[in-house]
């Protein structure tokens, strides 16, 4: 009986001792599905209280993010979920926060500045999301100040649309005009030239369509050894426009992952295209566009939307030439917040350092997208 | 004993018969109801078995991950569904599996029970198994079959177990053979789990037992090893042989593939949503009786060993609330789902759940019996329920136009994918004759854009952040490689990737609900190379001996044991042990 009891007690004890453990320390899947915090977590320090609203913010707990902050008398809930996930539909809408860090700026005994980044993984790629933040000791607890971004407001107003536009009908789903006897429409490729990269081979090139008709277009290429056979096949994807108007031209990047330069005899390209329906609108201005040298590499600039309708997604493609007018680069970015008629959006595409040196010119390109049922 | 226990002890246990009608007048209408449709798993099962129905000879199925071998999951429940498929079709082919399934549990939980308990406490158990949390969980909202076939035959094994070590007798030597070997064949990690939560408490029930009898009925520890290893040796061969196939597969193919989160190694005290659905509903009324069950387990010496091993399945059930679970299972914790170890803890807890309702309605008769089925119905209920309150697909729509789409003008001569379809690509994978590069069985694909972002079914990608979305953009980017055409969206924030990476919409189905994205210049699918493929004699193991195993059992369960005389020396509780012959007859 004394053992039993003994016996009892020990695997109670144990039972909540491990539990316990599990809790204050618990392991990484653990800590995957509680937002990447343990029990105590809590907002004795500024690092702490960021680390927490992060926290909050990718378990998608809003009303508590909004409860825990300090300045949340200047704007509503619904503004503070608006300012993370979007005022409109827009990458990120469906953007899952995948990580976040904390990097402290500046405390006193009262007041602190931390740098919270968002990574935030989408359908498209990654993007981060960088806010300063202003904290404020509050008892033994610190309070956070959320720099909100406010959405623009355009005033009423008529947009008279005057626009190109191309119908097609097709027979049926899966039509593919390119192999039923229809004409594609004459695209050419004007500049490619593979280069060696750190990951592996890239080529890069410009796509032209000479037609008078818009074009569906793709680019595949396959690597060759010297005699011939073939070493890997790869597609553009979504490193081109694919949707060419008559005289457009898009940039195109091809990348072989683990490839080796030298290993290349030759390159077969395969520029496609095939008939589709298209229009010039949305417009898309792209304005003060600027190249920046180096210590930090980059072409910034602004995107504003001269339609009168709502962007949901921006694609911006650049090439970037050499004096002699060679591609030397091309580099893209997606804009993560829907374009508003008449409002500069900024957008700034990094440049590899080891090329900033050579490059002179760039000329970018924009593809947009727009949420069904929108047109 | 104490007076209480003989008082319970001395009462007549429940008929078996009334258990079994009870299990069958709960489950069989929710079964009719076609109730487990609605879960993660089912028509998991029955897309392998429509593979079975249509090529039993031949494990390599086409229709996932541009061919997967099916021999790298054991086909046992899936292969019946497929015979009783000719007669019942696919849907009810399942069904008739799983009632089945819970049928045997009731018998096996008994039989399990009487090895630990009076047969009176052994019936309550049997039948606290028909309300069980766990079991309801597992078939109407997991719909994991496997594990719900493999255990209740594993459980009408132990007993056999114990009698060929305790007693050296043949005939329970090769019952129990051929039991355990037909449970692995249903699902081989009941087996290789079980043996350490169920079989090992067994054989110290053994020792506990030959210790404790007259000099003259005594074993020498001696001959309970020999006989342990004996059996040990023989299973372990024929479970070697019966799955050949699916050993070779995991040899050359160990699961080696990124980790996959799974919410049941969530901590459920920092993640209380999950330890609702993977703890509080499996366990349901069961949680009051864990005091009761570690104190009686332990102050009782013959209880220790099953409480033990249900203290140990319980901790590993918790998941990620417990450091054990990671220590106990290394790397496998990151690649198994811990709630099977739940329902492996709710089945070694049933003989003390027996035990105390026995004694419950002898000291309080009607209240305790009101009470009980109060909290039995409640346990049920909810764990029936609960794939109502959390569906497997937050959206429920009908799959019968996108495959009757893929299956029309020639669309099935190129792959697919679906993007928002959840646990619905298997019913999609049924219906159609187009095959995919997406799937649900992530252990069985090879495709190296699946297995190295550490994400599962390309349909739900969003749900597992970048590496999902690593996975989807790999093999979207290889469209042209794997004749992948088609991209069936059911959800439109996958719209933004497909029109930028150069698909465009050509049809529409289901009042627009699902868009239908092609990608020109895209050669019809060819079969891609795989060295996974079976070759031809394995697809004759594959479809002869596993299903031989069953057949087998059924035919040896049913030889009537002999009269014992050493059925009465246990010290213990055991009365008279049920043979299953006697119980289905």
């Amino acid at each position: 009986m004394k053992r039993g009891a003994l016996l009892a007690l020990v695997l109670a004890a144990l039972t909540v001792l491990f539990i316990a453990i599990g809790t204050l320390h618990p392991n990484a899947s653990a800590r995957f599905f509680a937002g990447g915090e343990g029990l105590l977590s809590s907002a004795s320090t500024p690092e702490a209280a960021a680390r927490k609203l992060g926290s909050e913010i990718e378990l998608r707990a809003w009303q508590r993010a909004y409860n825990s902050l300090g300045n949340k008398a200047q704007f509503t809930e619904q503004e503070f979920f608006h300012d993370i996930t979007g005022y409109h539909e827009s990458l990120r809408t469906y953007a899952t926060l995948e990580s976040y860090e904390v990097f402290p700026q500046h405390a006193t005994a009262s007041d602190a500045d931390v740098q919270l980044q968002l990574h935030w993984s989408t359908v498209v790629g990654s993007f981060t999301d960088t806010r300063n933040l202003h904290l404020v000791r509050n008892g033994d607890r610190w309070v956070v100040d959320w720099p909100l971004v406010r959405s623009k407001v355009v005033p009423p107003q008529v947009i008279a649309v005057n626009y190109l536009r191309w119908d097609v009908i097709y027979r049926g789903a899966g039509d593919d005009w390119g192999i039923q006897d229809v004409e594609a429409p004459h695209v050419r490729i004007v500049d490619m030239h593979p280069v060696q990269r750190a990951a592996g081979v890239v080529i890069l090139g410009e796509l032209l369509n000479e037609d008078i008709v818009p074009a569906y277009v793709s680019v595949r290429a396959t690597l060759q050894k010297k005699d011939g056979t073939p070493i890997a096949s790869e597609g553009s994807f979504d490193k081109i426009s694919h949707i060419l108007l008559p005289k457009q031209v898009t940039p195109f990047l091809i990348s072989f992952p683990n490839q080796t330069l030298a290993d290349v005899g030759s390159i077969r390209m395969e520029p496609i295209s095939a008939l589709v329906s298209a229009s010039a609108d949305p417009v898309i201005e792209i304005q003060n566009q600027q190249l920046h040298p180096i210590p930090d590499p980059a072409l910034t600039g602004q995107l504003e939307n001269q339609s009168g309708q709502i962007v949901n997604v921006a694609h911006i493609i650049t090439s970037f030439y050499n004096q002699t007018g060679q591609v030397v680069w091309i580099a893209d970015q997606y804009t993560n917040r829907a374009l508003m008629p008449q409002t500069p959006v900024p957008f700034r595409i990094p440049i590899p350092e080891d090329l900033a040196h050579s490059i002179s010119s760039e000329r970018t390109v924009v593809a947009t997208y727009r949420a069904r049922g929108v047109e | 004993m104490k007076p209480i226990d003989r008082a319970a002890s001395s009462a007549q246990p429940l008929p078996m018969p009334l258990i079994l009608l009870t299990a069958l007048a709960v489950h069989l209408p929710l079964l009719l109801m076609k109730l487990p449709l609605k879960s993660y798993d089912t028509n998991f099962h029955i897309f392998f078995a429509s593979h079975y129905l249509h090529h039993w000879f031949n494990p390599w199925n086409s229709k996932w991950y541009a061919g997967f071998s099916q021999a790298t999951y054991p086909p046992l429940p899936q292969q019946w569904i497929a015979v009783l498929s000719h007669v019942l079709g696919l849907e009810m082919g399942y069904m008739a599996v799983q009632m089945a399934a819970i049928l045997l549990l009731v018998v096996g939980v008994y039989r399990f029970s009487l090895l630990w308990v009076s047969p009176r406490a052994a019936s309550f158990a049997a039948l606290a198994s028909v309300f069980l949390g766990s079991e309801s969980f597992l078939v109407y909202s997991a719909g994991q079959l496997a594990t719900t076939s493999a255990a209740p035959i594993y459980l009408n094994a132990l007993p056999y177990l114990f009698e060929w070590v305790r007693y050296g007798r043949p005939r329970a030597f090769l019952k129990a053979a051929i039991l355990f070997t037909a449970a692995a064949a249903a699902h081989h990690a009941t087996l290789l789990f079980g043996s350490f939560f169920f079989a090992v408490p067994v054989l110290a029930l053994v020792v506990m037992d030959a210790r404790s009898a007259s000099s003259e009925k005594s074993t020498g520890m001696g001959a309970v090893a020999a006989r342990t290893i004996g059996i040990v040796v023989v299973v372990s061969a024929a479970i070697a042989l019966v799955l050949l196939p699916f050993w070779i597969a995991l040899i050359h193919y160990p699961v080696t593939q990124t980790p996959i989160p799974h919410a049941s190694r969530a901590n459920y005290i920092l993640s209380p949503q999950w330890g609702l659905n993977y703890f509080v509903i499996p366990y349901g009324a069961l949680i009051l009786a864990i005091p009761f069950i570690i104190w009686r387990g332990s102050i009782q010496p013959r209880l220790r060993p099953l409480l033990l091993g249900f203290w140990f399945a319980f901790l590993v059930g918790l998941g990620g609330t417990t450091p054990v679970a990671h220590l106990l299972l290394g790397r496998a914790f990151e690649v198994i789902t811990m709630e099977r170890f739940s329902y492996w803890a709710t089945l070694l807890a049933l003989p003390f759940v027996g035990l105390l309702a026995a004694e419950l309605i002898a000291r309080f008769r009607t209240p305790a019996l009101i009470s009980l089925m109060v909290l039995a119905a409640f346990t049920c209920g909810f764990g029936v329920a609960w794939s109502t309150y959390r569906p497997a697909d937050a959206e429920s729509f009908r799959v019968d136009s996108a495959a009757a789409w893929l299956n029309r003008d020639g669309h099935d001569r190129y792959r697919y994918v679906t993007l928002g379809f959840g646990n619905k690509i298997s019913r999609l994978a049924v219906l159609t004759d187009a095959s995919s590069v997406d799937g649900e069985w992530n252990s069985g694909r090879l495709l190296p854009e699946l297995t190295q972002n550490g994400a599962g079914a390309l349909t739900s990608s969003k749900y597992f952040g970048a590496g999902g979305m690593k996975a989807l953009r790999a093999i979207l980017r290889h469209a042209d490689h794997y004749g992948l055409k088609w991209v069936l969206v059911h959800d439109p924030s996958y719209d933004p990737l497909l029109t930028f990476a150069g698909w465009r919409p050509v049809d529409d189905l289901e009042d627009r609900t699902i868009v239908i994205w092609s990608k020109d210049g895209v050669p019809p699918a060819q079969p891609i190379p795989s060295p996974q493929k079976p070759p031809h004699w394995q697809g004759i193991l594959w479809g002869t001996l596993p299903f031989g195993s069953s057949l087998l059992a059924i035919l040896i369960v049913l030889i009537p044991d002999g009269r014992h005389d050493e059925e009465d020396d246990s010290s213990g509780a055991v009365g008279q042990p049920l043979v299953a012959g006697t119980v289905l007859s």
